[in-house]
C-alpha cells in the first residue's frame, strides 16, 4: 500500500494543477456547508452572548426587535421613548436593579449612551485609563472609538445634531473625555458613555446660563490679512459645561416625566425576574418587557432557516462537483490506458494496479477534507474574533 | 535436443474473438540461453506470441510452458507474479511512466507487485544497471525528457530490474537510430550472455539478424481463415 | 508542492497564543472590597454625619469631604471627589433637594439613600419663586422646598430610623447593634425635643426674626411666629437691608433676631438700639469647631431658653 501510494502521490505531483483543481474544489464543498455552519453558529453565539447577558429590557410598546438592537447594539434609529419613571417604577418594586438607557445622539456615527454607573459594572467593563464620569458633561469612550479617533482623557468630543435642521435652538455638547474602557468586543467599544444627566442637557431639556462657546479662532479662521480676518463660514457653536457654569445647570419639572429609550432590569432572583414580567401583562399598560435573548432567538430563527436553503444549494453543488470530479478521473483513465497496459503487462498484479488508481483519489479526497478540516478549525478559532470586529461593532 | 527449454509451446490455437486472425502453433521449442530473431509480416502475431508466452494472453487451446511452469495452467494472477518475476519486457514504443523519474521507471516492477520487494540492494542495482547503460546522470529526471535512445536503454533497465531468466522484446530497435540500436542489442546480449538467460525478439530490422543464433520466421504460424494451417517442419527461413 | 500546501495549511491552523494583557483597572472600585469589615459612609452634611456615626460605630467609616468653613447647601465636589463618592458603599442623601450638586453628578443609584424620602409630604416649599426666562420654554419658576430637616427633631429621627434601615439592609448581622445606636440617639433627639419644646412653649406667640429664612422646619414645629430676613452674620447689613428690617417689624414687633452663627458687634448694638436682642441658633449644617451635634442644638435650645428671660 505504501508503494502504491507513492506512485499515486507521484502522479498527482507531476500534474499539479489538474491535483489542485481537483483538491480545491473538494476542499471548497466540504469547508462551505461546514464552516459556514461553524461561522452561523458562531454569529449566532456572539449576537445572543450579548442578549443573553441582559436579562430584562423595558421600553415603550412598539416593536421588541427594535427597542432590543437600539438598547444592546445601539442601532441607529431611537425606539419609542418611555420615561425615567419607569425606573422608578421598577427601583420601587424591588424586584430587580433598573439600569436606563437613552441611545438617541450620536457624536458622528458613534452612538452617545446616557445612562448610570451601573452599566459598566453589569457590562463588566474595565478602564483601561482614566476613570468613569463624575460630573455632568463628561464621558468615557470604548476602547476602539478611542483609538480610530485618538483620544484619551482630557480630550473632548461633541455631539452632532439630530438633524440638519435643527431649529429648536438645541446646540451640539462638546463633552470632555475622562475615561477609556479595555475592549470587550462587543458594541460597547464603539460608544461615548454619558451621565443620563447629560443627554437630557443634549436634548435641551436641563439648562444652565452658559455662553455659546465658539471653537478657537485660529481653527475658524479661513484668511489672515493684516488686521483683517475672516472667519470660516463653517463655525459651528456648541454648547460646553465648563467648572464655572456647572453650578447653574438644573432640570426642570419631575424628572420621572424625562425621557429614556429603555432600561435594562437586573432581577433579584429568577422569581423576582418572572413577577416583574408579570407587572407588565395588563392591556393598557403603555410600557412592555421583553427577554431579549427571546427576541434575539426569534431573529436567529429565520437567519438559520435561510441558512438551511444556501446549505441546500451547497449540497447540490457539492454533487455535481463530486460528479464532475469523477468525471475527470474516469477521463484521465481512459487517458492512462497505455500506462495501465504497460504495468500489467510487465507483471503488476491486479491488485496493486487498482491500489494505485484508487489511492489517487484518495489522496484528493484526503487533502481536500483535511484541508477543508484545517480551515473550519482556523474558522473556529478565529471565526469568533472575526464575527466580532468586522460584522458585529 | 530440449532437455532444458526455456520455452515449450504444444498445440496453441488463438484467436482474437470473431475477427479473421487466428493463430496456430503446432509446437515451438527455445533452448535455455538461446538467442532468437522473430521476423514475419506486420499483424502475423509476433507481438501476440510474446503475450501468449510471457502470460499476457491466453490461448484457447494448447500448453505454454515458460521456465518450467506451465502458464497456461495458471490464473491471473499467478501469471502476472509469474511474469514479474521471471520474464523481462521491452517495447517498441519503450511505455517509460512519464511522471516518474527515470529511477522510479526503473523500480517499477518492484511497486507494482507484492512478490517484489523494494528494499536497498535493488536500488543499488537500479543503479547499477543505469550505470552500464550509460543513463545514471539521469536517473533523477522526468523519463519524457531524454533522448530515444535513453530511454529504451531506461526502458531496458526495467526490464532487467528484476533479474529475469527470459527476456521478451517487442521491436526494441525499432524507433531508434542506427547507434543506438546497436548499444541497446549489445545491453540485451550482454545480460544474456551474463546471466545464462534467454533472449527472444521480435525485430524487422534484418540487419540485426546476423547477431541472434536462430531465427523464426513467423510465416509458419500465422494462417488466416483464407489460408490453411502450415507445417511444423523446418521451412524456408528457419535456421538453427 | 501539494504537500507544502497542505503543511501551511494545518501551520496556519495553530493559533498563535493571546497577547497577554496587563491587569486592567477594575470600574470605580468594588465599594469596599478591601476592607469587608467597616462600612464606607459618604454624607452630604455634617448632621448626617453625626446621625451615621452614632448608630454605625465601629462598623462604618463615615466621610464627608466639604471643607469645614463652607456651607454644605451651597458647596459641590471637584470631580475626583465625586469619584471617592462613586467608591462608597452608601452615600446618604438629606434630600428635600438639599445637595443641589447631586443633580450634576454621576453616583451609584443602588447605594443613594434618600433620607427624607420617607416624610415628602411634610416638606416645606420656599415662600419666595424666582423667575426668570431662558430655554425653549419661556418664563418658569423654581419652587423648591426647605431642606434644613433636621432642626425638626421628630423629622431628624426619621432621618436617623432610614440610616438605621440602610444600614441594616447592608450588613444585616449587625442589625442590633445599628439598632442600639439608633435608640440611643432617638432618645437624645426625643430629650431635645422636650426642651425645646419648654421653650418654645414659653415663647408662645411672641414675634421673632431670623436673619435667614433657614428654619423653617423648626418654626413649622414649634408652632413660632418668626419672619425672616436675609443677613449675613458676618457682614453688616446694607441701608436697604436696615429699612426692610424697619418695615418688617412695623407690624411683627420682634424682640430678638436669631442668629445662624456668632454676628458682628455694630450690627448688634444698632438692633439692640431698636430694643432687638440677639441670640444664635447654630443650624450645624457643617462640623462645629467645638462639640457635636448634640451639644450644638443643645446650646441653641439654651438660648432659646435665655431669650424667654
Amino acid at each position: 500500500m505504501k508503494e502504491a501510494l507513492y506512485l499515486a502521490w507521484r502522479y498527482l505531483a507531476y500534474h499539479r494543477i489538474k491535483t489542485a483543481i481537483l483538491v480545491t474544489s473538494i476542499t471548497l464543498i466540504v469547508f462551505l456547508p461546514v464552516g459556514l455552519n461553524v461561522l452561523v453558529g458562531q454569529s449566532a453565539a456572539e449576537l445572543t452572548a450579548r442578549a443573553e447577558a441582559t436579562p430584562l429590557l423595558v421600553g415603550a410598546k412598539s416593536s421588541p426587535l427594535e427597542l432590543v438592537l437600539n438598547s444592546l447594539y445601539f442601532e441607529s434609529d431611537a425606539p419609542e421613548l418611555t420615561s425615567y419613571g419607569q425606573v422608578i417604577r421598577v427601583a420601587e418594586s424591588g424586584l430587580a436593579e433598573p439600569i436606563p438607557l437613552y441611545v438617541r445622539f450620536r457624536v458622528r456615527e458613534h452612538p452617545i449612551v446616557g445612562t448610570t454607573l451601573e452599566y459598566f459594572e453589569f457590562r463588566k467593563l474595565r478602564f483601561a485609563a482614566g476613570r468613569a464620569m463624575a460630573v455632568l458633561g463628561e464621558c468615557v469612550v470604548g476602547a476602539r472609538l478611542a483609538a480610530s479617533l485618538g483620544i484619551g482623557p482630557g480630550d473632548t468630543v461633541t455631539s452632532s445634531p439630530e438633524s440638519v435642521f435643527d431649529l429648536a435652538g438645541v446646540y451640539p455638547l462638546r463633552m470632555r473625555v475622562v475615561g477609556v474602557l479595555e475592549p470587550s468586543h462587543t458594541p460597547d467599544d464603539l460608544a461615548v458613555f454619558v451621565d443620563l444627566k447629560t443627554v437630557w442637557i443634549i436634548e435641551g431639556l436641563g439648562h444652565g446660563h452658559q455662553d455659546l462657546a465658539a471653537p478657537e479662532a485660529a481653527a475658524g479662521v479661513l484668511s489672515r490679512e493684516k488686521n483683517r480676518i475672516t472667519a470660516n463660514a463653517s463655525v459651528v457653536q456648541y454648547n460646553e459645561i465648563t467648572d464655572e457654569n456647572i453650578d447653574s445647570f438644573h432640570f426642570h419639572g419631575d424628572l420621572a416625566g424625562h425621557p429614556i429609550t429603555a432600561l435594562i432590569a437586573v432581577p433579584h432572583s429568577e422569581k423576582s425576574g418572572v413577577l416583574l414580567m408579570g407587572r407588565y401583562q395588563g392591556d393598557d399598560e403603555p410600557s412592555q418587557i421583553v427577554r431579549p435573548i427571546g427576541v434575539m432567538n426569534d431573529l436567529l430563527d429565520t437567519i438559520l432557516t435561510i441558512q438551511s436553503y444556501v446549505v441546500a444549494a451547497i449540497l447540490i453543488v457539492a454533487v455535481a462537483t463530486l460528479a464532475t470530479a469523477a468525471l475527470v478521473f474516469l477521463l484521465s483513465l481512459r487517458l492512462r490506458r497505455r500506462e495501465i497496459e504497460t504495468m500489467v503487462k510487465i507483471g503488476g498484479s491486479r491488485l496493486s494496479v487498482a491500489a494505485v488508481l484508487v489511492s489517487e483519489v484518495v489522496v484528493v479526497l484526503v487533502l481536500g477534507v483535511s484541508l477543508a478540516g484545517g480551515l473550519t478549525l482556523l474558522t473556529s478559532r478565529f471565526g469568533s474574533a472575526a464575527i466580532r470586529t468586522f460584522i458585529l461593532s | 535436443m530440449s532437455g532444458d527449454a526455456m520455452i515449450r509451446i504444444t498445440d496453441l490455437q488463438f484467436h482474437y474473438g470473431e475477427g479473421d486472425f487466428a493463430l496456430r502453433i503446432p509446437e515451438l521449442l527455445v533452448e535455455r540461453g538461446e538467442r532468437v530473431a522473430v521476423i514475419g509480416p506486420s499483424g502475423s502475431g509476433k507481438t501476440t506470441l510474446l503475450n501468449l508466452i510471457a502470460g499476457i494472453a491466453t490461448p484457447q487451446r494448447g500448453r505454454v510452458v515458460t521456465n518450467g511452469v506451465e502458464v497456461t495452467a495458471l490464473d491471473d494472477a499467478r501469471r502476472r507474479e509469474f511474469r514479474i518475476r521471471h520474464i523481462g519486457l521491452v517495447f517498441q514504443e519503450f511505455e517509460l511512466l512519464e511522471h516518474l523519474s527515470v529511477l522510479d521507471n526503473v523500480l517499477l516492477p518492484y511497486r507494482i507487485n507484492p512478490s517484489l520487494h523494494l528494499e536497498p540492494p535493488v536500488r543499488q542495482r537500479a543503479v547499477t544497471l543505469a550505470e552500464r547503460v550509460g543513463v545514471v546522470d539521469k536517473l533523477g529526471r522526468f523519463a519524457h525528457r531524454l533522448s530515444q535512445g535513453e530511454k529504451q536503454r531506461a526502458a531496458v533497465c526495467r526490464a532487467l530490474i528484476a533479474e529475469p531468466e527470459l527476456l521478451l522484446a517487442d521491436e526494441p530497435t525499432g524507433n531508434l537510430d542506427p547507434a543506438n540500436k546497436g548499444r541497446v542489442l549489445d545491453i540485451l546480449f550482454e545480460y544474456a550472455e551474463d546471466r545464462g538467460a534467454t533472449l527472444l525478439t521480435v525485430t524487422h530490422d534484418h540487419d540485426l539478424l546476423a547477431r541472434f543464433g536462430r531465427v523464426i520466421d513467423f510465416k509458419e504460424f500465422y494462417s488466416s481463415a483464407e489460408g490453411s494451417a502450415r507445417q511444423e517442419a523446418p521451412a524456408p527461413g528457419v535456421t538453427r | 508542492m501539494t504537500a507544502a500546501r497542505c503543511l501551511a495549511a494545518l501551520v496556519a491552523a495553530a493559533a498563535l497564543a493571546g497577547c497577554g494583557e496587563g491587569e486592567p483597572r477594575a470600574v470605580a472600585p468594588s465599594p469596599g472590597a478591601e476592607e469587608v469589615g467597616r462600612l464606607s459612609i459618604f454624607v452630604v452634611n455634617y448632621p448626617l454625619q453625626y446621625f451615621a456615626e452614632r448608630i454605625g460605630g465601629e462598623a462604618v467609616e463615615v466621610v464627608f469631604p466639604a471643607p469645614a468653613n463652607v456651607d454644605p447647601a451651597s458647596w459641590a465636589p471637584d470631580p475626583e471627589t465625586v469619584a471617592a463618592y462613586q467608591g462608597a458603599d452608601l452615600i446618604l442623601l438629606n434630600g428635600a433637594g438639599y445637595a443641589g450638586w447631586v443633580q450634576r453628578v454621576s453616583l451609584p443609584q443602588s447605594r443613594l439613600v434618600d433620607t427624607s424620602g420617607g416624610f415628602r409630604d411634610q416638606f416645606i416649599p420656599l415662600e419666595e419663586n424666582v423667575t426668570h426666562s431662558h430655554g425653549p420654554d419661556g418664563a418658569h419658576s423654581h419652587r423648591g422646598f426647605a431642606f434644613t430637616t433636621w432642626l425638626d427633631p421628630g423629622l431628624a429621627t426619621l432621618q436617623a430610623q432610614a440610616v438605621r434601615d440602610a444600614f441594616a439592609k447592608a450588613r444585616p448581622d449587625q442589625e442590633a447593634a445599628f439598632q442600639q445606636g439608633f435608640e440611643t440617639l432617638e432618645a437624645d433627639l426625643r430629650h431635645l425635643d422636650q426642651r425645646l419644646s419648654a421653650a418654645a412653649e414659653a415663647i408662645g406667640d411672641a414675634p421673632l426674626l431670623f436673619s435667614h429664612p433657614v428654619y423653617q422646619y423648626l418654626v413649622h414645629r414649634y408652632g413660632l411666629n418668626g419672619r425672616s430676613v436675609h443677613w449675613e452674620p458676618d457682614q453688616p447689613p446694607t441701608e436697604a437691608m436696615w429699612r426692610e428690617l424697619e418695615a418688617l417689624i412695623a407690624d411683627h414687633a420682634a424682640e430678638w433676631m436669631v442668629w445662624e452663627g456668632e454676628p458682628i458687634d455694630a450690627t448688634v448694638e444698632r438692633l439692640e438700639a431698636m430694643g432687638i436682642g440677639s441670640l444664635v441658633y447654630a443650624p450645624c449644617a457643617s462640623a462645629p469647631r467645638e462639640g457635636d451635634f448634640l451639644s450644638v442644638m443643645l446650646a441653641n435650645a439654651a438660648a432659646l431658653d435665655h431669650s424667654i428671660r
